[in-house]
């Protein structure tokens, strides 16, 4: 199979299982497993909002226009669905990014979600920061980092492409004794998620995130799509790995 | 409230419109008409790109010199942070005029500055990860010792071993690294991918919500 015919093939199985869950999910209710970080995370935004304090987003280097487009604009979708509770609050939520072309979509969240709550009074445009990257992204860790700190954030919520550079952000939250529940789909960074967070989201975890907060039937469906795509390149990887043994 | 909805609907109509057309090109031979168009759409979003970090810096600058004017925590830092930005725009700008005479006709000033100082700070900050990720192994088994956090330690252990002078488990430490680890990072791409596919169908159907009002 060509790498032409498999693209087709997933985006045609993808459109017919999202669309196809979405019908059947209006009469049969769905049942999602227990992931601990979603559990976490609106908490994590409602005490934000009774202390007072500020919550921190981090998307990395997770930016539009190239590779990681997609994973950017789900990590903004949930972004979203939690500045919407943070938004009546006066502490502006604070995200910081180090590709600038995401810059417009932050800013615009945010202010999404103070438009729906109608407090665009407390909505500032500054609430999303960006920092340059260095060569291993150090440069935005130190920076991101520090500001979360000064803002007196009460817990820092990283999603979407991070490095080696997330033990930074760790060690720092650590130290100022904030809540951390990370993401990366960058394996190192993965790593680091897992031995500092106080919550972790693997993998492609992040991508159930709109199923998990105020869901649409199409959030489900699409979940129902990815775990049928999952399934079947487990069949397809089985099926080779027969085939050549045999 | 119609005025809205109007731009809602043209939103959705273009952002559909590009993706069918980008995924077209991207399956078609790069000679053909669709070929052509997701080129040139990719060679846009190069050039927007470029002109996304002059905002990017903007807003670096607008943010520390909001932080400095009211003169919040680390207002110190802010001004540290605008001194350097301004001195390296200036030195560019000097550089690509071709001002140095002397020693240093035909340096690049901000460059060397740039490997000097970014460079050198960034290679110290990467050695403190090793203590960080050595204290947070000790630290996940200190919270809770789980199967899964044992397994965590006592690879981190292997692995910092195995890459000592002595070669002590370095046979150990390379079946890890090419075994499970890079099983692992198959199965984490693989996850990823398919996490992408099924967002790009939501944002094909029109049922993305970021570039909505």
């Amino acid at each position: 199979m060509e790498n032409v015919e498999v693209i087709i093939v997933l985006l045609v199985t993808a459109l017919a299982a999202t669309l196809g869950a979405r019908t059947l999910l209006r009469r049969i209710p769905l049942v999602l497993r227990q992931i601990p970080a979603f559990d976490v995370l609106p908490a994590a935004a409602a005490d934000a909002v009774e202390s007072s304090y500020r919550l921190h987003f981090a998307l990395g280097s997770s930016g539009l226009g190239f590779g990681g487009s997609l994973s950017t604009l789900v990590s903004a979708e949930v972004i979203y669905r939690l500045a919407q509770r943070l938004a009546v609050s006066r502490q502006s939520p604070l995200i910081t990014l180090n590709d600038a072309l995401t810059l417009p979509l932050a800013q615009d969240t945010l202010r999404r979600a103070y438009e729906y709550r109608q407090t665009m009074e407390y909505y500032r445009a500054h609430a999303a920061a960006w920092f340059p990257q260095g060569q291993r992204s150090l440069a935005f860790a130190a920076g991101a980092a520090s500001l979360s700190a000064d803002l007196d954030a009460v817990g820092n919520v990283l999603l979407g492409r991070f490095g080696t550079e997330l033990a930074f952000l760790g060690e720092s939250a650590m130290r100022h004794d904030q809540t951390l529940i990370a993401h990366s789909d960058l394996i190192e960074g993965q790593a680091i998620a897992f031995a500092q967070a106080d919550q972790v989201l693997l993998g492609e975890e992040l991508y159930a995130g709109p199923a998990y907060m105020n869901p649409r039937k199409v959030d489900e469906g699409s979940l129902l799509a990815t775990e049928l795509l999952r399934w079947l390149v487990i069949f397809g990887i089985l099926v080779t790995a027969l085939e050549a043994a045999l | 409230m119609r005025s809205h909805r109007l731009v809602n609907f043209l939103a959705t109509v273009t952002v559909i419109s590009i993706g069918l057309v980008m995924i077209i090109g991207l399956l078609s031979d790069q000679d053909t008409v669709p070929g052509i168009m997701a080129a040139f759409l990719l060679s846009l979003v190069t050039v927007i790109a470029a002109v996304a970090v002059v905002v990017g810096v903007l807003n670096l600058i607008a943010v520390h010199l909001g932080r400095f004017t009211r003169a919040e925590r680390g207002w110190p830092y802010s001004i540290v942070v605008l001194v350097v930005a301004i001195g390296v725009i200036v030195l560019r700008i000097l550089d690509r005029a071709d001002i140095w005479t002397g020693d240093l006709e035909g340096e690049r000033i901000s460059a060397r500055l740039f490997e000097a100082v970014q460079v050198s700070i960034e290679s110290a900050l990467a050695a403190l990860l090793l203590f960080f990720l050595a204290f947070a192994a000790f630290r996940l088994m200190r919270r809770q010792v789980t199967v899964w956090n044992v397994l965590f330690s006592v690879t981190v252990v292997v692995v910092l071993l195995g890459s000592d002078p002595l070669n002590l488990l370095s046979d150990t430490r390379d079946w890890l690294v090419e075994v499970p680890v890079n099983a692992g990072t198959r199965g984490l791409l693989i996850g990823v991918g398919l996490g992408t596919v099924t967002a790009g169908v939501r944002v094909l159907l029109g049922q993305d919500r970021s570039y909505r009002d």
